[in-house]
């Protein structure tokens, strides 16, 4: 099994590297990296905060752009070329190629935001004589929150269209950070437990103003993201394995 | 149906697939299609196009949900993922993710086949070889023409040394080489044991190489039988004579409705009671007696008679 779903998960990789927005995004952020300290808010006392709050704002559009274009187009694609033909035709269960797809998806995305987190960290020891290490746990809650998005892009897109995917996808992202607004601060009982939040994901604050989340957070934060991604794989292999190619 | 007191390696019973098109109309795809191939045949399934053919071979290998019907091969559920290991498929126009070398193509469908890591590297060279692909090991995919893309698709179907094969128009954008080649393979896998179930639209690929054949139309089974069984004419033979310059003897014309020349010889059909006139008659007038064979008639004459009756009997 694991033989099978490195294979898929291999090919899937070696796809993505190659497409172009891959290229393209990296590329952009790269450069808004370097204009970074050009902001009008940009002042004394608050540029390491400001720093650190714009690059992972930054990590966390272009991984959405590349998460979201990788994850809904990868299955239609295949479906539709017909490619998945002889992979699924082999002896490859339904459910081995969407978590091996999965699986390539996320590696490219942790390879790309390694990049992300190495450049901010880089240019912002250089230019502010800090480490901040703190962005790699905020390099590592946008991987998980698109590790997300991603397990839901691929089993949405597994029984419709890549456009369909798309924006359910951003409605979950959307629907994902307004527990509080839906709820009320703090309310909804038993609603607040089942809400299908991913504020757990969101560590901007503290990574920005240095303090970081520690260990036990960084586990929970890992455990909530297998959880979720692991329950809506199993949603889109039973949706995608009831599905004639 | 099926007879299961025979050992099959590919058994399909009773297969049935009905698609429901949006809002609620139902088609019917393959109405009631049973197949039993016994280890080591070729196995051809003809049709016209919209027969059946590539659902039921989908169905067969898990591709398609069947509403009806069971599907085994060398007696394991295909449709799971245990029952395909001994499978392989080449699908019709095979698709290949174009960024991929030739190698790199095959190293993946050999490791999703289960072959061990240490037979792959020598086994791409080998098929790259069978398949008329030596030497190509490196090159990219996308640099690959149609028949280039069949072949490799010949190659990924049977990477995993499957027992059985499922090959749909395993020639389709081939040229006569090519088709040629393809049908070496195939005897080729039936002298090492394989069953081959083949699809196809060429019909002198399947008399050529198939034992027997299943002929679908609108979603049945509208023949199956060995190929000599379904072309020979019952009741008639084959005569094949020469040395006779001013054509048959009146006595043999009698007898004989369908008469050709060809290369110098004349060849017609008679009755099977009638082949030991023609033989003294033929002699009695200095000619001489090249052949005398069954009367059989080609698939492709077969195939569109047979169409035509079932479209006469649906119409009338």
């Amino acid at each position: 099994m694991i033989r099978r779903l490195s294979a898929i998960a291999g090919a899937v990789f070696a796809d993505a590297v190659r497409r172009r927005i891959v290229l393209a995004v990296l590329f952009f952020a790269g450069v808004l990296v370097f204009a970074i300290p050009l902001l009008p808010s940009y002042g004394i006392g608050v540029i390491g905060a400001v720093y650190r709050e714009f690059g992972l704002a930054l990590v966390f559009a272009a991984s959405l752009v590349l998460t979201l274009s990788l994850a809904a187009n990868r299955v239609p694609g295949e479906v539709e070329r017909r490619t998945v033909y002889n992979v699924v035709a082999k002896p490859v269960s339904r459910w081995e190629y969407l978590v091996g797809t999965w699986l390539g998806i996320v590696t490219v995305m942790a390879l790309v935001m390694g990049a992300f987190v190495i450049v901010l960290q880089g240019f912002g020891l250089l230019r502010y004589g800090q480490p901040m290490w703190q962005l790699w746990e905020g390099g590592l809650a946008i991987w998980c929150e698109m590790g997300v998005l991603a397990a839901f892009s691929v089993a949405v897109s597994s029984a419709a269209a890549p456009l369909f995917g798309v924006v359910a996808a951003l409605t979950v992202e959307f629907v994902g950070h307004s527990r509080d607004s839906v709820l009320g601060q703090g309310g909804g009982g038993v609603l607040r437990a089942l809400y299908p939040s991913l504020d757990t994901f969101s560590i901007v604050n503290p990574v920005a103003h240095a303090s970081g989340v520690g260990p036990v957070y960084l586990g929970s934060m890992l455990v909530t993201f297998i959880g979720w991604a692991g329950l809506l794989l199993l949603l889109g292999s039973l949706s995608f394995g009831r599905r004639d190619l | 149906m099926t007879d299961r007191s025979i050992p099959a390696a590919i058994r399909v019973s009773g297969a049935r697939k009905v698609y429901t098109v949006f809002p609620n109309t139902k088609r019917t795809a393959v109405e009631d299609v049973s197949i039993s191939v016994p280890e080591g045949a070729i196995h051809g399934l003809l049709g016209p196009n919209g027969a059946g053919k590539t659902t039921t071979l989908k169905m067969l290998l898990g591709l398609v949900r069947p509403t009806a019907g069971t599907f085994e091969v060398l007696g394991a559920d295909a449709r799971t993922r245990a029952g395909r290991v001994p499978l392989g498929f080449l699908p019709e126009q095979p698709y290949f993710p174009q960024q991929l070398t030739a190698a790199q193509a095959l190293r993946l469908y050999a490791r999703l086949s289960g072959l061990p890591e240490r037979e792959i590297a020598p086994r791409i060279d080998e098929l790259l070889e069978r398949v008329g692909l030596g030497g190509q090991n490196r090159t990219k995919l996308s640099a690959f023409s149609r028949g280039m893309l069949q072949r490799l698709g010949i190659a990924q179907a049977i990477i995993g040394r499957p027992r059985v094969v499922v090959l749909d128009e395993p020639a389709s954008g081939l040229d006569p080489v090519g088709q040629r080649d393809v049908r070496n393979i195939m005897l080729s896998l039936k002298g090492e044991g394989v069953t081959v179930l083949l699809s196809s639209h060429q019909l002198s690929e399947v008399e050529a190489v198939c034992d027997r054949v299943s002929i679908l139309n609108r979603g049945r089974v509208a023949a199956e039988d060995r190929i000599d069984a379904l072309l020979q004419v019952a009741g008639r033979t084959s005569v094949r004579v020469a040395g006779l310059p001013n054509g048959l003897p009146e006595a043999v014309r009698a007898l004989t409705g369908d008469v050709a020349v060809s290369s110098g010889a004349i060849v017609f059909s008679v009755a099977d009671i009638d082949v030991r006139r023609v033989v003294d008659a033929v002699d009695d007038a200095g000619g001489a007696i090249l052949s005398i064979t069954p009367k059989r008639e080609s698939l492709e004459d077969y195939f569109t008679r047979m169409l035509e009756a079932t479209a006469q009997g649906v119409g009338s």
